[in-house]
This record gives structure tokens, C-alpha cells and sequence, in this order.
């Protein structure tokens, strides 16, 4: 796709935006009573709290509920099933460069090898209006160290950066193109003075991350089981098994499903937010869980987070570097602060593995 | 899919097999699936588990499902009565190596409710018996009420063209048999470590000491064969409750050869 810079004016900004409300519902970063800012429905293009910064809950709950309604059946002589799922248009707005990547591994991932209907047909229905980070806006952001941020490449539909009074437009995705047209007169064409501008803010933007997480040893140590258990049971012995780390985490996907029962005698298949650090997420019913202890459950989540095998599945790691974790976290369990432990334990590097012998 | 339940067969104090036939004749005709392989049931009302085929892969007209009663579903699969309906998902995941096979000898080593997935390999080798060399079926229960399809082992037994070995953890003043864990099996065998495959399914621990014998015997690492258990909750490789390391067992698995184990760490014996 043909990359095509224009400008939006921040007085045409709630024109804009109040026209696309007639077309979608808006998604985006709003303020409570207590000032705190959280991703929500907004009710009206004024509610949009474009300075916010960076929010602790991530969006993801508008493509992955936390209680997601599957089918709901009767249990009579004849069973009846009907779906639930019937997701409406809605744009993401102001959202950043790490929610977005973490959103395109997520549909990745539902997609490949057998797709996901629910989370399909929601992302179908979303546009996703990038905010460009000038400064990162929180001392835990990482995302320079994880190809997902301060801006993107790609992956956006819309992308916006401050240029002060106006917004640099970039259209990235048919998508995109698609929720532009109607109101591109509002748009006007970007001078090469916008586009030097909004390099500027990109090389200083470079410089500004107060958090680093230099991952490749971490990478290579956990893809080839060579973490002593010793260093993940002592991580592990301090977690407070919340799930706040995987509940938060914009690219963890992890859900359990039940059936419940509804007041009508109904019955609705419901999935729900799950978490690998819990000790009931591989324990079977005959009591058996292959995973036993903390440390092994630590060992898993950052197993899933940066190891080799993983990076082919998916085609990159899974971190984009919001920090959340590290926020959440009650000890010192965030990404960053693992992976800089084991760099710090495993003063070795890997002893080259045996060739395999010549057939 | 809907499926009605024909038949249900006591076969312990806490295991039951069903019948099942689908209520549309004509995606009956359309289900295939190999041994080896599992469906998603869903008992309405309760909810879904995964649970292994357990009947002969020749027979279109019906399946069936062979089902400890654990917990919430599997309790409400067992209140379930004659002409009651359930729900099914799949077949899902892979199957034992029954193709490969062919040629060698047969080794299958089971524990408990272990047997259920193994027991349409048994039918398939038996409807083609020829193809295969010697035939030994070794199986553990835990007493002698626990021993699932006794009227399968004890018309086994009385073939001459394969051997059963069975054995228990604890006997009774009936039982003439072994007694002991399924290992204390194998003095009592003569197999050809270099030219069989073995398959065993039963509980983790009895998986670890069955492959470290066999490895013992001279079985190479791609012809010891396991199913492995894994909590699911999807079957499409999407929950993330089965997965071994990066493969997901719902779509990868259940069926591995310890040549595979070995590189999956967090299966390290
Ligand atoms: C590939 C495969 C094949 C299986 N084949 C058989 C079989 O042939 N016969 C048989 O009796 N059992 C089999 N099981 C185990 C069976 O799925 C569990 O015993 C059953 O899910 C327990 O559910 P529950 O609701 O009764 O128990 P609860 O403890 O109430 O479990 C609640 C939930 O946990 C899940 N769960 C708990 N334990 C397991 C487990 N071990 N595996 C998967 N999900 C679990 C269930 O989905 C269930 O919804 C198999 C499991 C797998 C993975
Ligand atoms: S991690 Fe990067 S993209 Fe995300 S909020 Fe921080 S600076 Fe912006
Ligand atoms: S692992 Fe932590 S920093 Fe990385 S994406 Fe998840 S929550 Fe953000
Ligand atoms: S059972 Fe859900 S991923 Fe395998």
C-alpha cells in the first residue's frame, strides 16, 4: 500500500470525529470522576481524552471479552442452538503503537491454522486509529525494544501523530481508506515541513526510553531449557498467582470456556480470560498438573513470551513492550526485570550444541 | 453435531462406555476418524470435555466413548440414559501410527482407563491382523473391579494370534493373575526390542517407567509411541490449556514418539 501523509487540523478533529460516530461506534481513552483514564465507550467525540498518556487496561477486551458469549442452547427434547456473537462497527481511537502490534499478533494468531470466528469477526468490524507516542508516556515503556512502538510501520489502519496544532494522517490498511473517505475533505495534503516535523519527533523519540529490555540472551537461554529450575522457582516463589500479568497483557490470549445457566433455564457456552500462572490452568481432573510449581509456571509464560519456537510460530516475540506487567506486577515479576535477571544469572554464553552427525 | 446414546456399558464402579449415533444419518455417513483421535462432548446443561474414541474405526453406523466419571461433566455424562442427546465436536488431533506399523511387531502397554484410546488400534490390528508380526497386549488396572472391556481381554486372551499379560496393583481372593505395576510385566515377555512398536497410554508416571524399560529393551526413540493428557478446553488450538512447551496437543497430539517427547522440553522424563 502506497504510503499517503495528510494533515487533520485539530479544530476539525471533533468534526471529524463526531461524523465517524454517526458510522461506528467510538472506542477510546476517556476520564472517570477520579481522574483515572481507562478505554471505553465513548458517548461523545468530546469524551475523547487525547492527552492521556498510557492506560494500565489494555483494549483488548473490545476484540477478546473478558466473558464472551459463544452460543446459547436449550436443554429441552429438542435442542435448539443459536449464536450470540453479532459485532457492530467500532474504530479504536487514540489507541497506541503497542496495543495495535499486540491486536496483529492476536489476529495472527486466531487466524493461523484454524481461525477463530468470534475474534475474526469482531477485528473485521473495528478500525484502529493509532495515537504516535512523541515521548513515550510512561517510565515502564519498552516498546522500542520490541518492533512495536513508538510508531508503526505498518499494522494501523489510521495513524496519527501530534504535530501541535494538527495531526500528521496516515492511512495504512483498506480498512482505513475506507473509514477516511467519507470525511476526506476535511483533510488536507501534508507539506514536506509536516513530514520533517514528524521525523524529528521519531529520532528524538529514539532516545527518550527510560526502561530497556535487552532480550536476546533471555531468548536464547529459555529457548533452549538451559534457565537452571532453580531461578525460575525463585521468581516463582515470590508470585502472588493474581494473573494480573496475563489479564493486562495486550498480546495474552489464554481463555477457559463454561456453560452457564441463565434465569430462563437457557444455557450460554461462555468463554473467559484465563491464565497460565494459575495452578488450575493444566491441572486435569484426576488430579495430575504438569505443571506443579511456580517456578514452572513462570517458566512457562516467559517460555511463551520470548523463546525461539515460539518466534516462529507466532513470527515475533510475544512482549511489545507496554510495560503493563511490569506495573502490575506486586514483586518484581514483569518482563524486563525477568529477562534482566537471567542475563545477569547466566554469565556463560551457550556452549556450542554437538552437530548432528553426517548421514 | 446431536448424537444419540444407543447403549451404555458398566464397565467399573466409576467407568461407563456410550453408544453413540449421530441423529443426522447422513453426517453419520461423512464421520470418519482414526484411532487414536478424540471429540469434544458436550453434555447439555453441564458442559464439554474431551474424550478419546474408544470402539472399532470400521464401524460407521456408531461410536464409542468410554468415560471415568471425574468431575462435572463427566457426572453428568454418567446420569445420561438411553436415548438421551449429547453434542459433538471433532474428530480432533492425530492418530496412532497404524500405517508404520505394518510389518512389525506390536507391543501396547496400558494402564487403567488408559486402554479406552487404544482399544480401536486393537480392533484395526485385529481386522488386519496379517499385516502386523507378534501381537502382545500388556494392561495394569489398579484391582480387578477396575479392569475396563473384561469381555474384550478375556476373549483376547483366548486368541492364538496375540498375547494378553495382564496384571493388578492390588488383588482379590478371585484373582489368579500378576500382581503388581505393569512393568513387573515385562520379565515375563519375549519381544524384539529392534523390530517392534510399542504404544502405551495410561497414567504420566506409568508413561515415564514404560519408556525408560523399553529404551532399555533397544526400542529406538521413534518407535516408542505415547498418548499424552492434556487439560483442553478448545480443541482448535486456541485456549492454550494443552500446550507442551510450543505445540498445542488438541492439534499436534495427542500422539507423539519419544523421539518428539525428547524436544519438547517440559515432557522431560
Ligand atoms: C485427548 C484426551 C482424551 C481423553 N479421553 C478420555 C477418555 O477416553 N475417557 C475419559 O474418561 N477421559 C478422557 N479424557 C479426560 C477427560 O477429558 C477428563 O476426565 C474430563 O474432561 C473431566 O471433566 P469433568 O468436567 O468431569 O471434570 P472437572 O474436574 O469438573 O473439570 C472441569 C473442566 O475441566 C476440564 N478438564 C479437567 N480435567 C481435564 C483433563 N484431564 N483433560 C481435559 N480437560 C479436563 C474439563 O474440560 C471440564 O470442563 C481425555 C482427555 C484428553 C485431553
Ligand atoms: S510502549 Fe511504546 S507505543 Fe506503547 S505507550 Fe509506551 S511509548 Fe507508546
Ligand atoms: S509481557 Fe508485559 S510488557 Fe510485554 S506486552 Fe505483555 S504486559 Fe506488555
Ligand atoms: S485445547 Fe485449547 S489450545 Fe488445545
Amino acid at each position: 500500500m502506497k504510503k499517503d501523509y495528510s494533515i487533520l487540523k485539530k479544530s476539525d478533529v471533533p468534526a471529524f470525529f463526531a461524523s465517524l460516530a454517526n458510522e461506528m461506534q467510538l472506542i477510546g481513552p476517556k476520564q472517570l470522576f477520579a481522574g483515572d483514564v481507562t478505554f471505553d465507550v465513548i458517548q461523545s467525540h468530546k469524551d475523547i481524552y487525547w492527552d492521556y498518556g498510557h492506560v494500565v487496561y489494555p483494549p483488548k477486551r473490545f476484540l477478546l471479552p473478558h466473558f464472551e458469549d459463544m452460543f446459547r442452547y436449550t436443554c429441552d427434547e429438542q435442542i435448539k442452538i443459536e449464536p450470540t456473537c453479532n459485532p457492530q462497527p467500532q474504530a479504536i481511537v487514540a489507541i497506541r503503537s503497542c496495543d495495535v502490534a499486540a491486536i496483529r499478533f492476536q489476529e495472527n494468531f486466531f487466524s493461523y491454522p484454524i481461525v477463530d470466528p468470534y475474534y475474526k469477526e469482531r477485528l473485521n468490524n473495528t478500525v484502529l486509529f493509532n495515537l504516535v507516542c512523541n515521548t513515550p508516556p510512561k517510565e515502564e515503556c519498552f516498546c522500542i525494544c520490541c518492533d512495536s512502538g513508538p510508531w508503526l510501520e505498518s499494522g494501523f489502519d489510521v495513524q496519527l501523530t501530534d504535530l501541535g496544532d494538527r495531526f500528521l494522517y496516515e492511512v495504512g490498511s483498506d480498512k482505513g481508506e475506507k473509514a477516511t473517505e467519507p470525511r476526506a475533505y476535511m483533510l488536507l495534503p501534508a507539506t514536506p515541513a509536516d513530514i520533517e516535523a514528524r521525523r524529528q519527533i521519531e529520532l528524538q523519540a529514539d532516545s527518550r526510553f527510560q526502561t530497556v529490555s535487552y532480550l536476546a540472551k533471555a531468548i536464547n537461554f529459555i529457548s533452549a531449557d538451559e534457565v537452571p529450575a532453580k531461578i525460575w522457582e525463585d521468581l516463582g516463589s515470590t508470585c502472588f498467582r493474581c494473573g494480573a500479568c496475563t489479564n493486562l497483557c495486550p498480546v495474552c490470549t489464554c481463555f477457559t470456556v463454561d456453560d452457564r445457566e441463565e434465569p430462563d433455564g437457557t444455557f450460554t457456552r461462555c468463554r473467559s480470560w484465563d491464565s497460565c500462572q494459575y495452578a488450575g490452568f493444566t491441572r486435569e481432573a484426576s488430579g495430575h498438573n504438569p505443571r506443579p510449581t511456580f517456578g514452572s509456571r513462570v517458566a512457562r509464560r516467559f517460555y511463551h513470551k520470548t523463546s525461539y519456537q515460539y518466534i516462529i510460530r507466532d513470527g515475533r516475540h510475544g512482549c511489545v513492550g507496554c510495560g503493563r506487567c511490569i506495573t502490575a506486577c506486586l514483586t518484581k515479576l514483569g518482563l524486563p526485570d525477568v529477562v534482566k535477571r537471567i542475563r545477569r544469572e547466566m554469565h556463560e554464553f551457550l556452549p556450542p550444541k554437538e552437530k548432528a552427525a553426517e548421514v | 453435531m446431536i448424537a444419540i446414546v444407543q447403549e451404555i456399558i458398566d464397565e467399573t464402579p466409576d467407568t461407563k462406555t456410550f453408544r453413540l449415533a449421530f441423529e443426522d444419518k447422513e453426517y453419520a455417513k461423512s464421520f470418519e476418524w482414526e484411532p487414536g483421535q478424540f471429540v469434544e462432548v458436550t453434555v447439555f446443561g453441564a458442559g464439554e470435555a474431551p474424550i478419546g474414541f474408544a470402539s472399532d474405526p470400521n464401524e460407521r453406523s456408531f461410536f464409542e466413548l468410554t468415560v471415568v466419571e471425574r468431575g462435572k461433566v463427566t457426572r453428568a455424562m454418567h446420569a445420561l440414559k438411553k436415548g438421551e442427546k449429547v453434542g459433538i465436536r471433532g474428530p480432533f488431533g492425530n492418530c496412532w501410527p497404524l500405517e508404520d506399523m505394518k510389518g512389525k511387531d506390536v507391543l501396547i502397554v496400558s494402564g487403567g482407563c488408559g486402554l479406552a484410546p487404544l482399544r480401536p488400534a486393537i480392533l484395526q490390528i485385529l481386522a488386519n491382523r496379517k499385516e502386523y508380526g507378534n501381537f502382545l497386549l500388556l494392561y495394569g488396572a489398579r484391582t480387578p473391579a477396575d479392569r475396563n472391556y473384561k469381555y474384550d481381554l478375556d476373549a483376547w486372551a483366548k486368541r492364538d494370534d496375540m498375547q494378553v499379560l495382564e496384571t493388578v496393583d492390588v488383588g482379590d481372593e478371585n484373582w489368579k493373575g500378576n500382581v503388581g505395576v505393569v512393568t513387573t510385566l515385562f520379565d515375563k515377555m519375549k519381544v524384539d526390542g529392534e523390530n517392534t512398536v510399542a504404544l502405551t497410554c495410561g497414567p504420566p508416571i506409568m508413561i515415564k517407567f514404560v519408556t525408560l524399560e523399553l529404551l532399555k529393551m533397544g526400542f529406538s526413540e521413534d518407535r516408542i509411541v505415547t498418548s499424552q493428557e492434556r487439560y483442553m478446553k478448545c480443541g482448535v488450538g486456541k485456549c492454550g490449556h494443552c500446550c507442551i512447551n510450543h505445540v498445542y496437543l488438541c492439534t499436534e497430539g495427542p500422539v507423539f514418539t519419544y523421539a518428539q517427547m525428547k524436544e519438547l522440553f517440559e515432557l522431560k522424563l
